[in-house]
């Protein structure tokens, strides 16, 4: 009995997979170079600090084959190098740290990212998971396909991309040009200062809560959501306004009319002020509500 | 548009004079002719072999111009010079390039969706399906006023929406995939 006993739990030991394999390995790397990091699962935090060194720590997938982690001139590359038919086993948890002025190249697949306190430039991509990050004084490209895209900044000049499919895009304090889309998502912009926004979604709502500067364009298109704008301050320039089936409630003075005597439709065109700013908001099913 | 160009027309035909002179008197030469036909060169019925030779001949020409391009490479369009072109409302549809560039994406998404999860996969497509009841409900509405512009605009964008998403799932897919494979 206490043979088979043995055997068994000599056989389940050995049945075991492979444990995660912990990492902690440290280059040193150029204070604005860039870092190229690339994960299939799991997820990836980057933080910038005041050192010229890049340090990957974390738990890497029992299944994956090593962690590939060079220095090519300017450039850090960090990959998790997985068998190619992927499998289970491969989801690794990667938190690196990278000199604040470095630039980002960030790939995943099933993955979350998230970058704090990073200056360079930085391109975001995963396919299902969200990326969150802290917008710096250079341009920001996020995207994701399952999940939300948040970027936070801090009023500096930049041009912001932020697009996904499946999920919420927010923007918080990020000045300059952006352009935020989804496809069954909200899309929201608080907090800015800007020369050029475009936001679009098909299911969603549209929330813009921010300044639009002299000569600015503000582009919002929705099919099935509603566009609520509030400008933070004055706002001079042209205004265009279209819904096909919902309500416009203005602050700035004009009533909107009907664009067919057959449909709901309503329209609304003026100029305030002598400004040249331009603002076109049209949607197919929702109301629109814009003030100042 | 129509009544004016039929009045141009109108006015054209006025100016035309209502008598034309020849140059020369051409009777006698006509009179001769019907008093004395000449016989023509080709029977009737070789001329009429003539006429269904050169029909035959350039109803082939024709159907070999019109068909040669079907078995020839498929040429891909790329979705944004496909949008340039295809303006649509009342009076347009969308072409077959757009259609090729679609079908194309479409095929090219299929391959790569196999590499995703289940879970990204049926959001992936449950966002098509959203894309595409928003193109039917646009539909709808611009049967109800052909010429809204609005609707037109939105139309474009929700085909222009599709597209970009059967592009940028490829594409992220790729991208990942080739950098880990190495």
């Amino acid at each position: 009995m206490m043979k088979k006993l043995i055997a068994i739990v000599l056989g389940i030991l050995l049945a075991a997979p492979a444990t995660a394999e912990e990492v902690n390995r440290t280059l040193d790397a150029a204070s604005n170079g860039r870092v190229h990091i690339s994960n299939i699962a799991g997820e990836v935090t980057v933080n910038g600090w005041s050192r010229d060194q890049v340090e990957v720590t974390g738990e890497l997938g029992r299944n994956v084959e090593e962690l590939i982690f060079e220095r090519d001139g300017n450039k850090v590359i960090i990959k998790v190098k997985v068998p190619k038919n992927g499998g289970r086993g491969i989801d690794s948890d990667l938190h690196i740290q990278v000199p604040q002025g470095s630039s980002l190249d960030v790939s995943t697949v099933s993955a979350d990212i998230d970058v704090k306190k990073v200056r360079g430039e930085q391109m975001l991509e995963t396919v299902s998971g969200d990326v969150d990050t802290e917008g710096g004084e250079s341009d920001v490209s996020a995207e994701a396909v399952s999940g939300d895209v948040t970027v936070n900044g801090q009023n500096k000049e930049a041009n912001t991309r932020a697009n996904t499919v499946s999920g919420d895009v927010i923007l918080v304090r990020v000045a300059g040009t952006a352009d935020a889309q989804s496809v069954s998502g909200d899309v929201t912009v608080t907090e800015g200062s800007f020369d050029r926004v475009d936001m679009n979604t098909v299911n969603g709502d549209i929330l813009f809560r921010a300044g639009l500067r002299d000569g600015g364009k503000l582009v919002t298109e929705t099919v099935n959501g509603s566009v609520d704008i509030e400008f933070d301050g004055a706002v001079s320039g042209r205004f265009d306004i279209d819904t096909f089936n919902g309500d416009i409630d203005n602050c700035f003075g004009p009533k909107p009319e009907r664009t067919s005597k057959y449909t709901p439709g309503l329209e609304l065109s003026f100029q305030e002020g002598d400004g040249d700013a331009r603002v076109k908001v049209s949607t197919l099913n929702g109301d629109v509500s814009i003030c100042r | 548009m129509t009544e004016e160009f039929d009045d141009k027309l109108d006015s054209a035909a006025r100016q035309l004079a209502t008598e034309i002179s020849p140059e020369r008197d051409l009777w006698p030469g006509i009179a001769e002719a019907i008093t004395t036909p000449q016989r023509s060169r080709w029977t009737p019925m070789l001329a009429q072999a003539a006429a269904i030779v050169m029909l035959v001949g350039a109803s082939s020409a024709v159907t070999y111009i019109a068909t040669k391009n079907d078995g020839g490479p498929i040429v891909s369009v790329a979705p944004e010079l496909v949008f340039e072109q295809a303006a649509f409302g009342s009076n347009y549809h969308l072409g077959p390039g757009f259609q090729d560039a679609r079908n194309s994406l479409r095929a090219e998404l299929d391959v790569e969706l196999s590499r995703l999860s289940l879970e990204a996969r049926e959001d992936i497509r449950a966002n098509l399906n959203l894309i595409h009841q928003a193109i039917v409900d646009i539909n709808t509405a611009l049967e109800q006023e052909p010429d809204n512009v609005l609707l037109q605009q939105k139309l474009l964008r929700a085909y222009r929406e599709e597209l970009t998403l059967l592009r940028r799932v490829g594409g992220l897919t790729r991208n990942v995939m080739r950098r880990n494979d190495i």
